[in-house]
């Protein structure tokens, strides 16, 4: 190739990567220079998914509504849900959302880590601040710094299919209520209508986590902190070993687990809609959304209390909204005060309550969907009762549900490296449902060895 | 006086060592203007190299000895990463499973893009659209064919894999659900979306075969086995040994599709060191820890290279 030609490739190649640098550089400062002192703009998750047009609708009509109340304040919204896998590099990178929305399992991590500032001084000042429910709070507050505000807690419960109910001769109106029954009605569906009895789900922790409400239903615990206060697990007993029992009769005798246990919360939810699966273990009130924008019969949705193995227990989760340790005292200001308008507000404002029910309901979303209260619990019968004429879920079909919360004892999830902990019990629930010979002794040994290791790792 | 022979030698080697350094002399000026020209276009592109894959190389093998929230200035620990790392009962159980894909995909992925290479260029019509077919899946995005794996493999009788192998009496296996079975399947899939790049590599190689070596072996009578062992072989045999080692530290370094199929699961059976390295990092925060990982299975990959070209140098200098 003749010298000129090849020096004039050689610019070619190198020019767009010089350009390509600058304009990564350019784009950092823009970034910056974007949060004066007068004007802020926040970053904040919890924009509904693009596919529910309707959730979207009301979401910007209210960011719009914020904005005009709020001049000095621009919302950035995203609906990238919460991903802790690309969470800690945005933090580093300084792209971290100003406001998180995480799952209840996600806030001691966060605190431990200090990715999450404190919003004591502002969040204390907002009208509801006192009434948020203490089951949820006491997780999100610590030596009086509150790191967190709940969007909307939660229960385990059974979610089921009535009209596959219906089909395998059982009564959708009394859902089952101990593991025996359930083990019971699983063995009857799969076998009349050869659908799934009971679904499922080993894989990304949630293993660990289902094995985890499960083991609190017959009084077990995963781990405990001792006297001298380490936290040691505390799994490897009875409790933990009836639940996997269970399983392994359900999935080696019964047939009725499916055959697939391979797979996460979400492959769940679309089997469950798309009718494959009689029942299951979630959250009933998370669950309802997604199943009727993904198409679900909303008379089909049954909600059960979560079935019990003596300890009349079930774990309880919220969806937190949290601030970022990057944002400055304006940006902290600035995603509290959207916390309250997006959040608290609807469902302790009686008049933006009723509002916020009317348009949902006027766009097709679910309205009135029975859940474990945020707050109090006179607050939420004031919200229940100005929310009414908008109603336009099937109530009655959550009244086990719903009877079960004020019955049960509210668990939490383990408190250090929740995570972590879920990971290592998924491959022995895995095991248990591929193996049919699996040893649950030796297998629930192995995994109290290595819940203790990330335990004594946690501690130094 | 006569010179001694190396007195003359010595003399004629002198001469020419003098007019070579005057030939470079006079050549000097030019090719260093032309040298430092070449630098010049280099620097933008070193930079960008530097900055954006050297700096980070350096930093992470900083940052296995460090413990990093990422907000917080990270805080030196010395080797306890490393201890962290080895007392993890998982890293055995990852290293022996990545170890069984290496050996799982070479027994597969090596010989079956060459048979259907040296297959496809033996086509008189036709080699055009092979060729296609062959590449095929390696344009379908890596996690779109990952998933459709996924299905195929479902287990029970309705699953496609199964239901094809009901049709000879096979089955219904547990495919990904199955500790036994997992492994292969994952490498099976790995194969499927790996061998189009690799036959296309192999048949470029073919064409450069000299026909006039087919031809005189037809003319000894050499079978097509004989050709393929003393000729196709041996005259491809960079090739060969270039991608050999591409696929064992490809293999080593497999992540998508236990990430995506199993999650590592059933019960361990297909957790790898790089899906070690993800869950550390992004799942459990703990930086320090996956780095230390990353940068213990760089070292073995490099020795592993080194080795690997040590051993095969005679062959592949031959």
């Amino acid at each position: 190739m003749h010298r000129r030609t090849r020096r004039a490739l050689a610019a070619l190649v190198v020019v767009p990567l010089i350009a390509g640098t600058a304009a990564c550089s350019s784009g950092q400062n823009d970034a910056t220079n974007g949060t004066g002192d007068d004007h802020v703009t926040i970053s904040i998750m919890g924009k509904p998914a693009a596919t529910n047009t309707a959730a979207v609708e009301l979401f910007e009509r209210q960011v719009d509504e914020f904005e005009k109340a709020n001049p000095n304040i621009t919302i950035e919204a995203s609906d990238v849900p919460w991903d802790a896998k690309t969470f800690a590099t945005r933090l580093a990178g300084g792209s971290a959302p100003t406001l998180l929305r995480v799952p209840l399992t996600e806030p001691p991590a966060l605190i431990e880590r200090g990715q999450v500032a404190d919003i004591a001084d502002v969040a204390s000042e907002l009208d509801s601040f006192d009434d948020l429910n203490p089951r949820v709070m006491q997780f999100l507050e610590r030596d009086g710094a509150v790191y967190g505000i709940p969007e909307k807690s939660y229960a385990f419960g059974l979610v089921y299919n009535r009209d596959i109910f219906e089909q395998a001769g059982l009564d959708p109106d009394s859902p089952p209520e101990t593991w025996d029954e359930v083990r019971e009605y699983a063995a009857q569906i799969a076998e009349t209508t050869g659908k799934t009895g009971f679904g499922e789900i080993t894989t990304n922790n949630s293993g660990g986590w289902h094995l985890t409400g499960y083991d609190y239903t017959f009084g077990g615990s995963i781990i405990e902190q001792d006297s001298s206060g380490e936290w040691k697990a505390s799994f490897n007993d009875d409790s933990a070993r009836d639940v996997l029992e269970l399983w392994k009769a359900m999935r080696w005798e019964d047939d009725s687990l499916g055959d697939n246990v391979l797979g996460k919360q979400e492959d769940l939810v679309a089997e469950f809609t798309a009718g494959n699966v009689g029942m299951w273990v979630s959250a009933p009130p998370d669950v309802y959304p997604n199943y009727v924008a993904a198409g679900g019969d909303p008379e089909a949705f049954g909600a059960g209390p979560m079935p019990q193995g003596g300890a009349d227990a079930t774990l309880a989760g919220a969806t937190v909204l949290m601030v970022s340790a990057q944002a400055t005292e304006a940006e902290k200001a600035a995603a509290v005060k959207w916390i309250d308008w997006r959040a608290l507000r609807p469902n302790y404002d009686l008049e933006v309550a009723a509002e916020t029910a009317k348009a949902s309901a006027a766009d097709g979303l679910p309205v009135g969907v029975p859940v474990a209260p945020i707050f109090s619990d006179e607050a939420y019968a004031a919200y229940r009762e100005a929310i009414d004429e908008y109603v336009n879920v099937p109530v009655e079909n959550f009244a086990p549900y719903v009877e079960s919360l004020g019955a049960f004892e509210y668990v939490p999830e383990p408190p250090v490296a929740s995570q972590e902990i879920y990971a290592a019990l998924d491959p022995l629930v895995q095991a248990i449902l591929t193996d049919q010979n699996a040893d649950i002794d030796a297998l629930l040994t192995d995994a109290e060895t290595r819940v203790n290791a990330i335990l004594a790792q946690h501690a130094s | 006086m006569t010179l001694a022979p190396e007195r003359l030698g010595g003399a004629v080697s002198d001469r020419a060592t003098r007019a070579a350094a005057a030939a470079r002399r006079r050549r000097s000026p030019l090719r260093r203007r032309a040298a430092l020209a070449a630098l010049l276009f280099l620097i933008p592109a070193l930079l960008v190299f530097g900055y954006f894959a050297w700096w980070p190389i350096l930093q992470s093998i900083l940052l296995a000895f460090q413990q990093t929230n990422l907000v917080e200035p990270a805080e030196w620990v010395g080797f306890r990463n490393f201890e962290v790392l080895f007392a993890d009962p998982l890293l055995p159980k990852a290293a022996l499973n990545t170890l069984w894909f290496t050996v799982l995909s070479l027994a597969i992925g090596l010989p079956v893009p060459l048979l259907c290479a040296v297959l496809m260029s033996e086509l008189r019509r036709g080699g055009t659209l092979a060729r296609v077919l062959a590449y095929l899946p390696v344009v379908i995005p890596p996690v779109v064919a990952v998933l459709l794996w996924k299905v195929f493999f479902s287990p029970g009788e309705t699953g496609v894999v199964n239901s094809l192998l009901a049709l000879v009496g096979i089955g219904p296996l547990q495919w990904l659900q199955s500790p036994e079975l997992a492994m292969p399947s994952l490498v099976i899939v790995a194969t499927w979306s790996g061998a189009g790049t690799a036959i296309l590599i192999y048949l470029a190689a073919l064409a450069g075969v000299s026909t006039e070596l087919y031809e005189a072996a037809e003319l000894d009578a050499a079978s097509v086995w004989q050709r393929v062992r003393y000729i196709t072989l041996p005259q491809m045999r960079g090739i060969i040994l270039v991608l050999l080692l591409l696929q064992i530290i490809g293999a080593i370094q497999v992540f998508t599709e236990p990430y995506v199929m199993t999650d590592g699961g059933p019960a361990n059976a297909t957790v790898t060191i790089l899906l070690m390295i993800y869950r550390y990092a992004f799942l459990f925060g703990n930086y320090g820890v996956a780095t230390a990982l990353s940068v213990l299975l760089a070292i073995v990959l490099i020795i592993i290279s080194a080795v690997y070209l040590r051993l095969t140098r005679s062959w592949s200098s031959r």
